[in-house]
C-alpha cells in the first residue's frame, strides 16, 4: 500500500528548545493513525510540518506523494488543536469560503456544505452567524471546514478536547466515517483512552522523538499482562502480603482493589495461585497493558516511571474533565 | 492567485460591510457637508435684532448726527447689501461662481435681509456727566425703561476732530455688559468713520474724494496656459494640494489600521492556523493586503469623486490637473504598501490591540511627519526640506504629492526619483513584512518588541 505520509529524519529546533528530534515515520494510505504523547512531546509540532505550516530545519518528508506537503494541501483538510472561526460571518459564508480556499469548485460548495450541516444537526443553523452558536455547535462547524472538499488525508490535532462525553461520540462517529470514506486520517491525542478506540495504527513521541510506532493491536499483544487487578476479601488485608509473593514487582492501592504489578517473564500459572493463597481474593483479573502502561514502560529509561505515571494520569484527568 | 483572491475578496467584503466602516466612511463627508453649507448659515456677521439707545456726549458737534444717519435702519441695511455684494464677487473671483458658491454664501443680493437694529442715537448735551451716563449702564432691564434700553454711551471730545497739540485725542465708548461684539463693531465703525469724516471736512477735503482717490480695485490675475487663460485662484491653490494630501493620509491609514486590526482577530481568534493549513503565510499576507487596497481604493474613489464634485459646483474644475489624480493613484499604492506591510507584520507578532501600540509607534511618525510639515512644505514647496523629504519613504509619497499639487511642483526627475524611493520603500516593507508574518502569525504568549521582530525577520526561509 502507496504511503500517505513518509518522513525521514525531520528535526525542528525552536531557539534552544529541539521540538521533534530526527523523526522518521511512514503512515501508509487509509490507515488510522493515532500520534500519542503527553503535553508539550512535540505532535503539534510535527503535525504542522506535514502541513506546510512550519518547515523542519533538516530531513525530507512526503505527502500524498507530494515533495513538499505545500503541493498537497488541497487535498489535506486539518483541524487545529486552536481552533476559530470568523465570528461575524455567517455559517454558510464561512463554509464556503473555507471550502474555496481548499480549491473546491464552487458548484459543489452549497450542497456538500447543506449535508454536512445536516449531517451535524446544525441544518437551522446556515444562516446565523459564528458568534451566536453554542462552543459545542462551533466546534462542528470548525470539524466541517476540515472536511468539507472531501480530503484524502485528514489530520486532526487533539480533536476530543473541550468536547463534552455526546460531541465526542458524534466526533469519533465522524472520524470513522471519514476513514470508511477511504481517507487517511492522523489524528494527535494526549488521552491515550481516545488512541485505543479509533486507532488501527498509533505513533507515540515524548521528547520530540519517536519512541513506538506500529499497529495497535500488534502493539498490545506484543506485550505480556504484567498487571493483576486484585480485590480482596477483607477490605482491611495488608497489600504487603502480596508484594512478598515472588514474581510481584509492586503492588498500587486503587480504590477498593489493587493493581499488582508482576516481574516481567513471571510464570502467570504459578504467580496467580501464590497471590490467592498469601490473601483472599473476591476477584482477580489479568489485564492486558493499556498504550499508557506501553508508554511508561518505553519512555521509564528517559524519566522515572512514578513521575511518567502521574504525569499521564494527570493528562488522562485532564482530558477525561 | 486564486486563493489570494479568494482572501482579498473576503477581507474587502468583510470591511466594508462592517457598521463602523460605513458609519466613518460616511461621516467625515457628513462633517464637510455641514462645514460647508450649513455652519455659514449658523453664523452671521451681522449683529442680531436689537433694539435700544446709545448716547452720545458729542463735544466737538460735529459727529453726533452723522452717528445717528450711520445707525439709522437705511444705513446699516444699505451696508449690508453692499458687503454680501462684496462677498459674492470675492467668492465668484476665489471660488467659482457655481451653485455651491451660492449655497456657500447663502441668500443673493436682491433677496430681502433679516431684521436689522433698531438703534435710537441720542445726543446729549456736551457739558453732560459721561459718570452719571455711565451709571445709567448698569442699571437692570427690568421693568425695561420707558425711553429704551442704554446700549451705550459714545463720548467725543473736541480735540478728536480738531488737533489740539500734537495731534488728535481719542473717542470713548462705554457699552452695557453682555452687549454683542459685532452689535459693539458697528459702533466703533460708525464713531471712526464719523470722526474720519469731520476732520476731513475741517480740513477743506471731501470724505467722497479721499475715498475715490485710495480706492484701486484688485481683478484677479489670469494665469495662461497652454490650453487658455483662467483665473488665479491663490486661496485654492493654497486648499487643494493640502486636500490631496489629507485624501492621500486618509485612504492610508483607514485601510492599513483595518488591515492591522483584522490581522490581529483572525489570530486571537485562532483561525490563522486553519487559513495557514489551505494557504502559505504569504499567500495570506498578500490577499489582506490587496483586499485591504482594495479598501483604500473605495474610500479614494469616493472621496475624490466627491471632492470633483465639490470643485465642479464651484465651476473650478479647471484646477484640478487630471496628472496629479494619476499620481494620487500611484502614490497612494507605493506609500499603502509601505504602510500596510508593516501594518500587517505587527498584526501578526501581537495577540491584542493593546500589545500593538509600543510596535506602532514608529510607523504613525510616519503620518507625524508630513501632517506637521504641510504648511511649510505647502508654503515652500521647492525648500531643502520639502526636496529631501520627497525621497524618504512612505513620507516622500505624501511629501511630493503636496509639492506637486502647489503652484510651483518639483522638476519631473524629482518626482521619478521620489517615486523610485516609494517603490524602494514597498518592496524592503513587503519583504520585511513577509519575514515577519511568516514567524509571527503562529507565535502566542509575550508581545514581542521590535529587536524580535528583526530577528525574525532575520531567520531564513
Amino acid at each position: 500500500m502507496a504511503a500517505a505520509i513518509v518522513l525521514e529524519g525531520i528535526t525542528k529546533t525552536f531557539g534552544p528548545t529541539t521540538a521533534v528530534r530526527d523523526f522518521t515515520l511512514e503512515i501508509p494510505a487509509g490507515a488510522l493513525c493515532g500520534v500519542i504523547g503527553p503535553n508539550g512531546a512535540g505532535k503539534t509540532t510535527l503535525i504542522r510540518m506535514i502541513l506546510g505550516i512550519l518547515f523542519p530545519d533538516s530531513g525530507r518528508l512526503s505527502v500524498l506523494g507530494c515533495g513538499s506537503a505545500f503541493g498537497a494541501r488541497d487535498r489535506v483538510g486539518y483541524l487545529p488543536e486552536e481552533r476559530g472561526l470568523y465570528r461575524k460571518m455567517r455559517v454558510r459564508e464561512f463554509l464556503a469560503y473555507m471550502a474555496r480556499i481548499k480549491g473546491m469548485p464552487d458548484g459543489d460548495i452549497a450542497t456538500e456544505a447543506a449535508a454536512w450541516l445536516g449531517r451535524v444537526g446544525l441544518a437551522d443553523a446556515a444562516d446565523r452567524r459564528c458568534e451566536e452558536l453554542s462552543k459545542g455547535m462551533q466546534q462542528k462547524v470548525q470539524f466541517i471546514t476540515s472536511v468539507i472538499h472531501r480530503p484524502e488525508l485528514l489530520i486532526l490535532d487533539e480533536p476530543f478536547s473541550g468536547l463534552d462525553p455526546v460531541n465526542q461520540r458524534l466526533m469519533k462517529d465522524l472520524v470513522l466515517g471519514e476513514h470508511r470514506r477511504g481517507a487517511t486520517v492522523l489524528f494527535s491525542t494526549h488521552i491515550m483512552q481516545h488512541a485505543e478506540e479509533l486507532c488501527d495504527h498509533i505513533v507515540m513521541i515524548h521528547r520530540g522523538a519517536k519512541v513506538l510506532d506500529g499497529s495497535l493491536r500488534a502493539t498490545l499483544e506484543a506485550r505480556d499482562a504484567r498487571i493483576v487487578v486484585f480485590e480482596p476479601l477483607d477490605s482491611g488485608a495488608d497489600p504487603a502480603a502480596l508484594e512478598r509473593v515472588e514474581g510481584v514487582q509492586g503492588v498500587e492501592r486503587d480504590a477498593a482493589s489493587w493493581n499488582v504489578l508482576l516481574t516481567p517473564a513471571v510464570d502467570l500459572a504459578v504467580v496467580i495461585p501464590a497471590l490467592a493463597a498469601a490473601v483472599t481474593p473476591v476477584r482477580i483479573l489479568l489485564r492486558r497493558p493499556t498504550l499508557e502502561d506501553i508508554f511508561i514502560d518505553i519512555v521509564s529509561g528517559a524519566a522515572g516511571a512514578d513521575g511518567l505515571r502521574a504525569g499521564l494520569k494527570e493528562a488522562v484527568g485532564e482530558g477525561n474533565a | 492567485m486564486r486563493k489570494v483572491f479568494h482572501v482579498a475578496a473576503r477581507e474587502f467584503i468583510a470591511t466594508v460591510t462592517a457598521r463602523g466602516f460605513l458609519f466613518g466612511i460616511l461621516l467625515t463627508p457628513a462633517i464637510v457637508l455641514f462645514m460647508v453649507f450649513l455652519l455659514p448659515r449658523f453664523t452671521t456677521k451681522s449683529p442680531p435684532r436689537v433694539d435700544g439707545v446709545v448716547a452720545v456726549i458729542d463735544r466737538s458737534g460735529e459727529a453726533g448726527a452723522e452717528l445717528a444717519h450711520y445707525l439709522s435702519p437705511a444705513a446699516i441695511r444699505e451696508r449690508r447689501l453692499e458687503e454680501r455684494r462684496r462677498l459674492r464677487e470675492f467668492a465668484a473671483s476665489e471660488i467659482g461662481s457655481g451653485v455651491t458658491a451660492g449655497a456657500i454664501l447663502g441668500a443673493a443680493p436682491e433677496e430681502p435681509l433679516g431684521e436689522v437694529p433698531h438703534i435710537t442715537v441720542v445726543t446729549l448735551a456736551p457739558d453732560a456727566d459721561p459718570e452719571r451716563e455711565k451709571e445709567r449702564l448698569k442699571l437692570s432691564l427690568a421693568p425695561r425703561p420707558a425711553d429704551g434700553v442704554l446700549l451705550a454711551v459714545a463720548l467725543v471730545p473736541a480735540g478728536a476732530v480738531v488737533r489740539e497739540g500734537d495731534g488728535f485725542d481719542d473717542y470713548h465708548l462705554f457699552v452695557r455688559s453682555g452687549l454683542d461684539d459685532r452689535l459693539v463693531d458697528e459702533l466703533q465703525a460708525g464713531l471712526e468713520g464719523c470722526i474720519r469724516g469731520a476732520r476731513l471736512r475741517g480740513s477743506g477735503i471731501a470724505p467722497e474724494l479721499v475715498a475715490e482717490l485710495v480706492r484701486v480695485e484688485r481683478p484677479p490675475a489670469r494665469v495662461v496656459t497652454a490650453e487658455g487663460e483662467r483665473k488665479a485662484s491663490p486661496l485654492m491653490n493654497q486648499m487643494l494640494p493640502i486636500a490631496f494630501m489629507v485624501l492621500l493620509m486618509i485612504s492610508v491609514i483607514t485601510s492599513s489600521s483595518s488591515l492591522l486590526t483584522t490581522t490581529i482577530e483572525e489570530k486571537s481568534n485562532r483561525i490563522v492556523e486553519l487559513l495557514l493549513s489551505a494557504l502559505s503565510s504569504r499567500e495570506l499576507m498578500t490577499g489582506k493586503i490587496l483586499g485591504q487596497m482594495a479598501v483604500g481604493l473605495l474610500i479614494l474613489l469616493l472621496y475624490t469623486g466627491m471632492g470633483l464634485g465639490a470643485l465642479a459646483s464651484f465651476t473650478l474644475t479647471g484646477l484640478v490637473d487630471p496628472v496629479i489624480l494619476l499620481f494620487l493613484l500611484v502614490f497612494f499604492v507605493l506609500s499603502y504598501f509601505t504602510v500596510a506591510a508593516l501594518m500587517a507584520a505587527v498584526g501578526s507578532a501581537v495577540s491584542e490591540m493593546r500589545d500593538a501600540q509600543p510596535l506602532m509607534m514608529p510607523v504613525m511618525m510616519v503620518f507625524m511627519v508630513p501632517w506637521l510639515l504641510m504648511v511649510p512644505i505647502g508654503s515652500h514647496p521647492n525648500s531643502l526640506m520639502a526636496v529631501v523629504l520627497s525621497f524618504v519613504p512612505p513620507i516622500g509619497s505624501f511629501v511630493t504629492l503636496l509639492r506637486m499639487a502647489s503652484g510651483t511642483p518639483p522638476p519631473l526627475w524629482q518626482v521619478v526619483l521620489a517615486v523610485a524611493a516609494g517603490a524602494a520603500g514597498a518592496t524592503a516593507s513587503l519583504w520585511f513584512a513577509a519575514k515577519v508574518f511568516r514567524v509571527g502569525v503562529l507565535m502566542y504568549g509575550k508581545p514581542p518588541t521590535l529587536r524580535t521582530l528583526i530577528r525574525w525577520a532575520r531567520i531564513p526561509d
